[in-house]
């Protein structure tokens, strides 16, 4: 209990120092709001209905791109530790745009696909697929040619042993890849809503801003930051749940 | 295949066998990448996109000779490196430093610990429109949003390499008549490198994504700024061109860090080898 | 024979002209800790090693023998009771009680020349002379020629000769030594001991060394100090009294009798452990 008082001190005091800070003057008021105006700008953001109709848009971008790239970057990882061929073809692809800034490719999709959904779920699939898919391939060619052998004498075909041998065994790894990719997920959202798009949380953090409505704005970027937390505690959690049998 | 034989023999290696084999050994390398590179050229001249989605490959070329003609290259290059350099320097100082405080200090930890261990997954982004309203949107906005995103994983990292540091190895050094500076600068440090390494390296990247999307948002200088200036006016060579000016940068980027990485832990790679 | 040092302190150098070089005096040692539950591993040890004895630590897995070097070290704080090195009530750790950990910790970053070095150079001990002194101590152990290797490059055996010469090279007058050659092969294990042994009567000191093999405590000390299991309590202190100027003397009757007699002290304290 004493631990876990202790371990919010710091984020309280930095709370309280936010709270306070601007209504002594300390900074300017309009550019740091006390935390509790920007609660109660919060919630008139929430009760307009704007937080949700932009939050639902951010969301389904986010969950489609993620979805996408774990599904695609976890066969090719696999597919690739698996099967020379394949191998020989992605490798050099994958090790050629491996160094690429994945923001790069942000006025690439909008190019490609305008300013709505598509383009966002295409950026956020197309730069998340390689951290899964190096994650898969890792973990996959980790996997001990002693487990795969006993799998096959025990009666298991090729394809089997693939789902229940090598798979599992490249989990620790292929989580960990997701987990990187489900970060960047979020900064490729919220970046590209910023840069190119007309809805979603990003771009209204973009309009608050350049209306001047900087409490809003602040109660729309803690939203996101807050939900990001969230996301990567949950997502924490499943990885221990996941692997307990280590 | 009894050429390569024969060549590795070292009995008869002609110069035409030997050449054989360099170019096997590229095209296994390379192959696929060249295929697909004139996979996009045949797709773009054949017209089966339109230009303006997918101009030629060599159109890309030859737009980025004349950029390093008009000299617009090495401005927009050195910007986005100088920027990326910068906050990524910074990160690693101020990382390493505050890793090593709260790796050796109680304080320290449980007072901004948290604020770490919170702050790592933010997606620290979303902060760019504050900062660029309280510091402009010169380079102090895009230096602090690259600093805020690239530190975490220094400090994470100095944590816990300065913590797994063995309790023999610093009773050794103690034993040996080591004082607590000392300490710091001849054991925990080099012994935590190799994680601090790995930390830096996660945080090299993440420098120059965030530097090229601030000088997106931002506009002004950089590559960045001049690939949102060509989608603007639906430029798509100036578009691809940027993209392969940064993959490029990018992969000096990880080709320095990697050759840092083998100087400076000579010891440690064979280490790995034969720990027990 | 255990002497209370309330007054040791800087005037009463001159313990060390007695006879006693190491004094533990109601040493007792509790772990805490953060989860889970407190380990009593050491229970009122008194313990004297006299001037340049060569004692042997013995006793079953977990007693508590490496937490003894360890507070003797300075490297644990002393909680109940005192240790004294020369007089001295231990505090901290300090380059007069040199110590070989069971897993050698050589700095992996160092080559095998410079971990030598590393004593020296926190002495201030200028460098060219430092470089002279590491160099004779690495032919003494054998490791001319490996000077520029790293640890990871070395065998098992050299990497413990390292570490020993590291220890060795700042010539301390208490060597504590944990179970240093458990890990080696018996060959490599006897030449070591046999050069332990001349390392030893070349520069006499206190040597207190842990081990779990009874053949090695009674082939290398004076006195074989058993200890029984948790809590850690000394249960005998047996005098080996070989004589070692045979060169055959492990096939002695007297040898082979010690070892008997102190094989048999250990499993009694199987026969406890049990029930
Ligand atoms: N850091 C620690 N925290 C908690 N308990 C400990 C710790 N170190 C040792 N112990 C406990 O103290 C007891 C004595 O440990 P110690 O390492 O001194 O034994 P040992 O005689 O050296 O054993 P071994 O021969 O296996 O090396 C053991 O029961 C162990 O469980
Ligand atoms: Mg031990």
């Amino acid at each position: 209990m004493i631990t876990r008082l202790k371990s919010c001190l710091g984020l309280l005091l930095l709370m309280l120092l936010w709270e306070i800070a601007p209504r002594v003057g300390l900074v300017r008021m309009d550019i740091l709001p006390p935390l509790s105006r920007i609660f109660i700008a919060w919630l008139g953001l929430a009760s307009s209905g704007e937080l949700w109709t932009h939050g639902v848009i951010s969301l389904f971008r986010a969950f489609s791109g993620a979805a996408i790239a774990i599904v695609v970057g976890t066969v090719l990882g696999v597919a690739m530790a698996a099967s020379a061929p394949v191998r020989i073809f992605f490798r050099p692809l994958m090790e050629a745009l491996y160094p690429i800034p994945k923001s790069a490719l942000i006025p690439i999709t909008a190019l490609w696909l305008g300013l709505g959904n598509a383009s966002q779920i295409t950026l956020i699939a197309l730069g998340c697929i390689l951290p899964v898919a190096v994650g898969a391939y890792n973990g996959a060619r980790g996997c001990e040619r002693v487990l795969i052998w006993s799998g096959r004498a025990l009666g298991a075909g090729k394809m089997r042993t693939l789902v229940d041998i090598v798979v599992p065994s490249a989990l620790p790894e292929l989580l960990s890849g997701i987990r990187t990719a489900l970060a960047l997920c979020l900064v490729l959202l919220v970046s590209s809503e910023l840069i190119v798009s007309k809805n979603g949380l990003g771009y209204l953090i973009g309009f608050l801003g350049g209306s001047g409505i900087y409490d809003a704005m602040f109660a729309a970027v803690l939203t996101i930051a807050i939900f990001g937390l969230i996301v990567d505690r949950l997502f924490l959690r499943y990885i221990r749940w996941v692997l307990s049998w280590q | 295949m009894a050429v390569i034989g024969r060549t590795e023999d070292g009995v008869r290696s002609s110069p035409v066998a030997s050449a054989l084999v360099w170019l096997a050994g590229i095209a296994r390398e390379y192959g696929s990448l060249v295929l697909v590179l004139i996979c996009w050229e045949l797709v773009a001249r054949l017209s089966l996109v339109p230009p303006y989605l997918m101009p030629p490959f060599n159109e890309v070329l030859v737009r980025i000779w004349a950029e390093i003609g008009d000299g617009t290259l090495w401005v927009n290059l050195l910007d986005t490196l100088r920027r990326t350099l910068v906050g990524f320097g910074i990160a690693v100082v101020a990382g390493v430093a505050i890793g090593l405080l709260l790796a050796r200090s109680s304080t320290a930890e449980w007072l901004v610990g948290p604020l770490v261990s919170i702050g790592f997954p933010l997606p620290k982004i979303v902060f760019l429109p504050i900062f660029i309203l309280w510091f402009g949107v010169y380079d102090t906005s895009k230096v602090i949003m690259i600093v805020c995103d690239a530190i975490f994983p220094v400090i994470t990292a100095t944590v816990a390499g300065a913590q797994g540091v063995e309790r023999q190895i610093i009773w050794s050094a103690r034993n040996l008549g080591a004082g607590e500076r000392d300490l710091l600068w001849t054991i925990i440090l080099p012994a935590a490198a190799p994680q601090i390494l790995s930390g830096i390296e996660v945080s090299l990247p993440i420098a120059l994504i965030v530097a090229v999307i601030t000088e997106m948002m931002l506009g002004g200088t950089g590559i960045g700024a001049a690939m949102m200036e060509s989608w603007r006016f639906a430029e798509s060579t100036g578009v691809f061109a940027g993209l392969l000016e940064l993959s490029i940068i990018g992969f000096l980027l990880i080709r320095s860090m990697n050759a840092l990485r083998r100087r400076l832990l000579r010891w440690h790679a064979e280490a790995q080898a034969d720990l027990v | 024979m255990v002497a209370p040092m309330e007054h040791a302190g800087p005037g009463r150098v001159e313990t060390g002209s007695e006879d006693a070089q190491i004094v533990v005096s109601g040493v007792s040692h509790v772990y805490r800790p953060k989860h889970g539950r407190q380990v009593l591993a050491l229970d009122d040890i008194n313990l004297t090693v006299r001037r340049n004895e060569f004692v042997a630590l013995l006793g079953p897995s977990g007693c508590g023998k490496s937490t003894l070097l360890y507070l003797t070290g300075g490297f644990l704080p002393v909680e109940q009771g005192t240790i004294c090195v020369l007089g001295e009530t231990v505090r901290k750790p300090g380059p007069d009680r040199g110590i070989v950990f069971q897993h050698f910790a050589l700095f992996p970053w160092k080559t095998v020349r410079a971990n030598v070095m590393y004593g020296l150079e926190r002495k201030g001990v200028p460098r060219r002379e430092a470089e002279v002194r590491a160099a004779e101590i690495l032919v003494q152990v054998g490791l001319k020629g490996f000077e520029d290797s790293y640890p990871s490059q070395l065998s098992g055996g050299m990497r413990q000769r390292a570490a020993i010469a590291r220890t060795l090279v700042l010539d301390p007058a208490t060597l504590l030594m944990d179970e240093p050659f458990g890990a080696l092969d018996a060959q490599t294990r006897n030449l070591m001991q046999i050069e332990l042994l001349a390392l030893w009567r070349r520069s006499p000191k206190a040597v207190v060394f842990v081990t779990h093999d009874v053949h090695e405590a009674v082939y290398l000390a004076e006195r074989v100090v058993v200890m029984s299991a948790r809590p850690g309590r000394i249960k005998a202190i047996v005098e080996t009294g070989i004589d070692r100027s045979d060169p055959e003397f492990v096939k002695s009757r007297a040898f082979v009798e010690k070892v008997d007699e102190i094989w048999h002290l250990i499993h009694e304290e199987d026969g406890k452990a049990a029930p």
